[in-house]
């Protein structure tokens, strides 16, 4: 929004005519975008953040209101799945923004291979009359990616490279030997004296190490040009079995023919992405935060791993690293799109793609973990086939303008997958890597699958404008979905939009400091089927089971669920109107915007009695849920001159999520779901399953609230130690920390307002810049303060500093241990040279220097508030043994242009 | 004239997209593409169920996994506790409340059994129903096998049901209408469990079904004898529809047809207790054999839970859940320090005594553990020592945190088990025959008859003496013989025992009207089907 009229951002970065020129066909798509459709998130490759950023999904982080990308959960690393726009708004999926990139569906998980420098702009589209190009797929919002092209502009060469060093510095103190003996024999208990003082933490860390390099080629004529790149990211985290490779290869060629009617782009994207992630991320901090002390790093004498075994929760630190959780992701994606003007106001435009997915995951425990080991390997393969033919028409009489468009879309999915689990290794040596040497492959580790969803969609649109002030728009689109009952296919979602630019009405000519008055609403619906998959619909069967029959075993096959045939489309209303303000040559930017969006006919696995029913689960289009929200952006540029410029730039959110219903009726039958469900609880020793729900859904509530039992604070037993003082809430004169028991609403888990800030500052050729984010009115439950202040669990589980002396001797969860999550993060610090060197061979040569994960400021206790706030799943808003020691990133950059 | 063209070709679009819009199972099947035949419709409609007679996961299972029907009754009475063990076990008090009774509608456990145990009724219903539509592809023996089979599979679950639940709802038809699913009288249930089983009983195979073969794992005529024995034993108390009440009809005057003759609920006990002998079922010389972990052609076992650790993906919890770390690393796997026998059960052993049952050594592990020869070791050197007699519902603090009470043996060790050990090959033992005797010498007893015959054939296979068949030492007996094998919640409120004091436990203040003898429907079945009434005790507490 703001950004978009800060040409000047340009000059931040190394100055050449691709980017000018970049900028200039932006600045046009903005313009026609706008015209028809409100005005949608814009952000160009100049104000993709500046630090070391490890993937596209960083790149995002902060950049623009509403959009949250959940960059912690485990390593702060971005997650995937993790990007939401405006928030979740169905509770059984889909609520994946769509990621469109060069046209060409796609998914986060994509995106984030894409190497950040082969990105011209983002494009966050989140009002339903934005969005209804994109139909269903795109109901929770569409990110739509615009990668670099060439530009006709000659041959040029660019490189960009950084690498980066990532010492650790905090994690968890918890006692060390010394502290831990001296604890146990004050308290007198039975402890195990290894005879060591180990640092466990240290034991499974090591200072990490990044490094980028990106290569580009571009060249062309007017009519014909080129784009090729090469990128690879090299990541090895802190965590010394936790590494990342991605290497990416991206070619763009665009042909114009018969006098410049048909213009031909091609492309081709693929990517190779390696990992090799933790097995077990909260067993291993759990293990190193507990692990006793006195034990030793590694092996003894004899090879033996020195376990302790009492500790059944856990497992030595040093064990856990030889476990392997191994993937690798290709992708493949080409596309075409051919254009021709059939006449100067008639344009036709077809559009192919496909791309090809594979992941192979391999998974190797060996038997010093899991008796008998347990390897595991399997193989994914996608195939997306997608087809568009659109007739737009444009036309313009006096101060009349008509655009009109036509166009139909079939999308087409194709995954298989294979799989293999083995047990009754005779050798670890092998690792996965030779499957045949096991003695065992059990009933249901093995597998194969198929499902092949298909997507149609129409859509006709129109949009007049008059005299450059008024904007009128209306979309009518249905999409057709294979997975929804037979008898509701299609769902038809209409949309319509309007913009008044009041400047440049004449009233406003006399006030010439306002250069941009804008006035845009928008009303329209989408439907989502993220809830479900394909054969929902269907009363399928598979195997279920092996059974003897005759003396032989014999596979059965069986109902795996309650099917419900006539499932249909859940549909999202959004209302939004905003307002634009800029002035002095927009120097000065404001916006603001409010949005309603109401989720009906919710997807949602409703409880349903058994008898009658074989399962306790029925997905149904019952409930619904609501979100609204303001966004706010304030751009400035305070100072504008030849040598000296200052940009600061903020957006704020606010949003209000709220489950309104979970009942109906289905089939004549009322359906109601549970009032309190949890989702969220707890896991480690003395916590399996017992009262020790945190995080729930109540109807009535923004999803995700913490519902606990509260604690007035603390009172000393019998044996002179503490335990939670537990409120008898409603009175009955016995305290029950069950689900239905004496609980309150203490809190939600989703920050009520998100802040994002960028400011930067140029003098002559050095420049500067900072990005800040924040997240407040959100409270994290923190479970790890839970566990490791527990004094019951020790001397068998290793305790905080500080807990010995706090002296509580109880585990149940309530208010305790709830905080608020309120924090300011800065996430970077860059400082830039552009070297002025006078050379022909060299147009321009940058040096940077980058700090990431500078500073959080939080009156949170626990390790880091940057946990998962955002993501509706088990981990939301509870810190449970699960964080990463936290570490600073510190890198050096050089791009240099030939 | 545009518009024209535009509809032209948005009928054009949507035509062909329309013929595209299909999904193409490849991996899956549509549930009418199963039935093709004989042998499909016994596949997929018939032993399908067998698949559900053990379990994998929590709650699901007759036996083998956890927080299902085998710890409900046996977690709830004398034989066996898990105490809390510092910051191990204490799960929210699910396991202590157990041991006091002090469980609730909401606990999700007994919802999670329910769930269980009704979905395999309704999937028996279904099979039915499929064996019904698909009698033009079955001979009429294969139609009439096939369903009643399935009718005893069904009466199997619905004895659980009515064991663990008192007052349910009968539900025999696939189509039952929700509003028509309404508790009956649990007399009435055990009226329709002794109907159906009687009524399949000559189309079941008489065949052992314990044994690999054609039979093995299935319901088969010994199955539902031993059932039917069963459930005679138990008639006081599933006869009786108010057990808060302090009354119970007599089983003498409890009335069964058996073969054309009419007996008492004893007397018919004692009738299919001898189609049992007859059938040539006998006790095994060797106690332990029972349990090895190849168990299958044991001649006493009448019904168990297949288990191969290469086949199928039931498992077997119990020895994992109850050995000590150390003690389980031993023999190849992992633990979880968990389950003990109660003192109670320890001492009614004899323990420490000169009159040690010799069943003490087989059934439990106590004392200093060895694993071939060697003393097992604990991380601080010394070595393992479990001690029976230092267990308390709550050890933490107390030096004996991890090694109080005396552990579960009975099963083999089978040291090549997956899972960490939770997937070994010895087959669960769900009936074997030495319960057949115990119950016969106990219904003989009940009928004024005298039963010490079956009682000291039992103690004559362990080398025991021979004791007076009195109930009281029957009830004994039956802690001895069948300790660690899910009867005793049964056994003690047959013995009007359960809502007492023992071991270390003493009663709720309101339990002396027994109301905790049924588990409460769970609260969420309650709230999806109103038309489900809360038991008494359960109810008042409600309100």
């Amino acid at each position: 929004m703001m950004r978009l009229t800060l040409k000047t951002f340009v000059l931040l970065l190394c100055c050449s005519h691709l980017q000018l020129a970049a900028q200039v066909q932006y600045t046009k798509e903005v313009a026609d975008s706008m015209s028809t459709n409100g005005l949608a998130e814009h952000i160009r490759h100049e104000e993709i953040r500046k630090g070391l950023v490890n993937n596209a999904l960083e790149a995002l982080s902060g950049q623009t209101a509403g959009v949250n990308v959940t960059t912690n959960g485990t390593d702060r690393m971005a997650m995937l799945n993790s990007v939401r726009v405006r928030g979740t708004t169905s509770i059984t999926g889909g609520n994946d923004p769509l990621v469109i990139i060069d046209g060409v569906t796609s998914d986060v998980a994509t995106l984030s291979t894409i190497y950040p420098s082969d990105i011209a702009s983002f494009t966050i589209l989140k009002n339903a009359s934005e969005t209804a190009r994109y139909g269903s797929r795109g109901a929770s919002g569409v990110i739509e990616v615009k990668t670099k092209r060439g530009t006709g502009g000659g041959f040029q060469i660019s490189y960009n490279g950084n690498y980066g060093v990532e010492p650790m510095y905090k994690y968890l103190p918890m006692l060390s030997a010394a502290q831990y003996r001296a604890t146990a024999e004050a308290w007198g208990l039975d402890y195990n004296d290894g005879g060591f003082d180990t640092d466990f933490h240290k034991v499974i860390t090591r200072t990490g190490s990044v490094q980028q390099h990106h290569l580009a080629f571009s060249g062309g004529t007017e009519t014909q040009n080129y784009r090729a790149s090469f990128g690879l990211m090299d990541h090895n985290t802190i965590v010394r079995v936790n590494d990342y490779r991605n290497m990416v290869a991206k070619i763009d060629v665009t042909q114009k023919a018969f006098g410049g009617r048909l213009t031909g782009d091609f492309g081709v994207f693929g990517s190779s992405a390696m990992t090799h992630d933790i097995f077990d991320t909260q067993m291993l901090f759990n293990s190193a935060a507990t692990q006793n002390p006195t034990y030793p790093a590694g092996q003894d004498a004899n090879g033996n791993w020195v376990k302790n075994s009492t500790a059944a929760w856990i497992n030595h630190p040093g064990i856990l690293l030889d476990e392997k959780n191994d993937s690798k992701d290709a992708t493949l994606n080409t596309h075409l799109r051919l254009t021709y003007d059939i006449d100067s106001h008639l344009h036709l435009s077809l559009f192919g793609a496909y791309s090809y997915y594979s992941t192979s995951r391999a998974q190797f425990c060996p038997t010093w973990v899991w008796a008998q080991g347990n390897v595991y390997r399997g193989e994914f393969n996608g195939e997306d086939y997608l087809a568009n033919a659109a007739l737009n028409y444009g036309n313009a009489w006096g101060k009349h303008k008509l655009d009109a468009s036509v166009s139909g879309e079939y999308h087409q999915q194709l995954r298989t997958g294979f799989w293999v689990q083995a047990k009754g290794i005779t050798t670890n040596d092998f690792s996965y890597h030779n499957i045949g040497a096991t003695s065992s492959r059990p009933f249901g580790g093995t597998g194969s699958s198929y499902e092949d969803p298909s997507l149609a969609s129409l859509m006709g649109s129109v949009a007049y404008h008059f005299d450059n002030r008024y904007s009128l728009s209306a979309t009518l689109r249905t999409d057709g979905s294979s997975m929804v009952g037979k008898d509701n296919t299609w769902g038809v979602f209409p949309s319509v939009s309007g913009t008044w630019n009041i400047h440049r009405e004449a009233f406003m000519k006399d006030v010439s400091r306002v250069t941009l008055l804008r006035l845009r609403a928008g009303h329209g619906s989408s439907g989502n089927l993220g809830g479900i998959t394909s054969y929902t619909t269907l009363n399928t069967v598979k195997e279920n089971g092996i059974v003897s029959i005759n003396g032989v075993p014999t596979v059965t096959m069986g109902t795996m669920k309650n099917t419900n045939p006539n499932l249909k489309w859940e549909t999202r209303t959004t209302s939004n109107v905003g307002i634009d303000f800029g002035a002095w040559d927009n120097r000065l930017m404001l916006t603001a915007e409010y949005y309603y969006s109401l989720t009906t006919d919710m997807l949602y696995s409703y409880d349903v009695p058994v008898p009658a029913f074989a399962y306790d689960k029925l997905m149904a289009n019952i409930g619904s849920m609501s979100n609204q929200g303001v966004e706010l952006g304030v751009s400035m540029m305070p100072i504008q001159q030849k040598e000296t410029e200052l940009n600061i730039n903020l957006n704020v959110a606010y949003q209000r999520n709220r489950l309104l219903s979970l009942s109906g009726e289905y089939n004549g039958m009322q359906m109601t779901a549970a009032e309190v469900t949890p989702i969220g609880s707890l896991y480690g020793a003395g916590q399996h399953g017992g009262d020790n729900n945190v995080v729930y859904q109540i109807v009535g509530q923004p999803l995700g609230v913490f519902y606990l039992p509260h604690c007035k604070g603390l009172v000393k037993n019998e044996q002179g130690n503490y335990r939670y003082d537990i409120a008898d809430l409603d009175g009955d004169g016995e305290v029950n920390l069950g689900d239905g028991g004496d609980r309150y609403v203490a809190g939600q888990a989703t920050p009520k307002v998100t802040l994002g800030s960028n400011i930067s500052f140029r003098y002559k050729d050095w420049d500067i810049a900072v990005q800040v984010n924040g997240a407040f009115g959100h409270k994290i439950f923190n479970g790890t303060g839970l566990a490791y202040t527990n004094m019951s669990s020790f001397p068998t589980y290793n305790v905080l500093q500080g807990a010995p002396e706090k002296n509580i001797v109880d585990q149940n969860v309530s208010d305790y241990w709830l905080e608020d999550g309120d924090y300011v993060n800065i996430e970077y610090i860059t400082v830039g040279y552009n070297i002025p060197i006078k050379s022909k061979a060299i147009r321009s040569l940058r040096l940077t220097a980058n700090v990431n994960n500078v500073a959080t400021l939080t009156a949170y206790s626990g390790l880091t508030p940057m946990i998962n706030s955002y993501v509706v799943n088990g981990t939301l808003g509870i810190d449970d043994k699960r964080a990463y020691p936290l570490y600073r990133t510190f890198s050096m950059g050089v791009s240099v242009q030939f | 004239m545009k518009s024209y063209n535009r509809l032209s070709l948005s009928l054009l679009l949507a035509t062909t997209l329309v013929s595209c819009l299909q999904e193409n199972l490849r991996d899956q099947l549509y549930e009418e593409d199963i039935y093709n035949n004989a042998t499909d419709i016994y596949v997929n409609a018939v032993a399908v169920l067998y698949n559900y007679i053990g379990g994998a996961t929590d709650s699901e299972g007759l036996q083998g996994t956890c927080r299902g029907i085998y710890d409900y009754n046996t977690l709830t009475t004398d034989e066996a506790m898990i105490p809390i063990r510092g910051g191990d076990w204490y799960d929210g008090g699910l396991w202590d409340n157990m041991y006091q009774h002090k469980w609730s509608e909401d606990d999700l456990p007994l919802y999670d059994t329910w769930k269980y145990l009704y979905k395999v009724v309704v999937l028996a219903n279904k099979s039915l129903h499929v064996i019904d539509t698909h009698r033009d592809l079955l001979t009429e023996e294969q139609a009439a096998s096939y369903t009643a089979e399935v009718r005893a599979i069904r009466a199997l679950f619905y004895y659980y049901i009515m064991d663990m639940y008192g007052r349910v709802p009968l539900v025999v038809a696939h189509d039952t209408p929700q509003k028509d699913v309404v508790q009956s009288e649990r007399s009435e249930v055990l009226r329709f469990i002794v109907d159906e089983l009687q009524d399949v009983l000559p189309m079941l195979a008489d065949e052992p079904s314990n044994r690999k073969g054609n039979y093995y794992g299935r319901v088969t005529a010994p199955v539902a004898h031993f059932l039917l024995a069963k459930v005679m034993l138990n008639a006081e108390v599933y006869a009786d529809d108010d057990w808060t009440d302090g009354i119970r009809p007599d089983g003498k005057d409890i009335l069964f047809t058996v073969d054309g003759k009419e007996l008492n609920a004893w007397e018919a006990c004692i009738a299919y207790c001898d189609k049992l002998a007859e059938a040539g079922y006998a006790l095994a010389p060797d106690y332990l054999s029972n349990f090895a972990v190849h168990n299958e052609n044991s001649i006493e076992n009448i019904f168990t839970i297949p288990l191969d650790k290469n086949l199928y993906a039931a498992q077997f919890w119990y020895l994992f859940r109850s050995r000590h770390y150390n003690h389980g690393g031993a023999v190849g796997g992992a633990s979880e320090n968990g389950t003990c026998a109660t003192i109670s059960t320890v001492m009614a052993n004899g323990y420490g005594t000169d009159e040690e049952d010799t069943r003490f050594a087989l059934n439990f592990y106590a004392d200093t553990v060895r694993v071939d020869g060697k003393i097992v070791m604990q991380d601080n050197g010394k070595p393992l020592v479990y001690m029976p007699l230092e267990l308390k519902r709550n050890l933490t603090g107390s030096p004996y945190l991890y090694t109080a009470g005396a552990r579960m043996a009975k099963y083999e060790v089978d040291r090549t088990a997956h899972s960490d050990g939770r997937q070994p090959d010895n087959d669960i033992v769900l009936f074997r025959y030495a319960d057949v005797l115990l119950m016969k010498a106990e219904a003989k007893v009940r009928n004024g008859e005298d039963g010490s015959a079956e009682l000291n054939a039992v103690r004559d296979r362990v080398s025991m003496p021979h004791r007076e068949a009195t109930l009281d030492n029957i009830l004994e007996e039956r802690l001895l013989e069948l300790v660690w094998e899910g009867h005793r919640r049964q056994d003690l409120i047959r013995y009007d025992r359960y809502h007492k004091a023992y071991d270390l436990r003493t009663p709720l203040p309101e339990e002396g009207n027994r109301y905790t003898t049924v588990f409460p429907i769970p609260h969420k079945s309650i709230d999806l089907n109103p038309n489900l009434k809360q038991h008494k005790g359960y109810a008042d507490k409600e309100l």
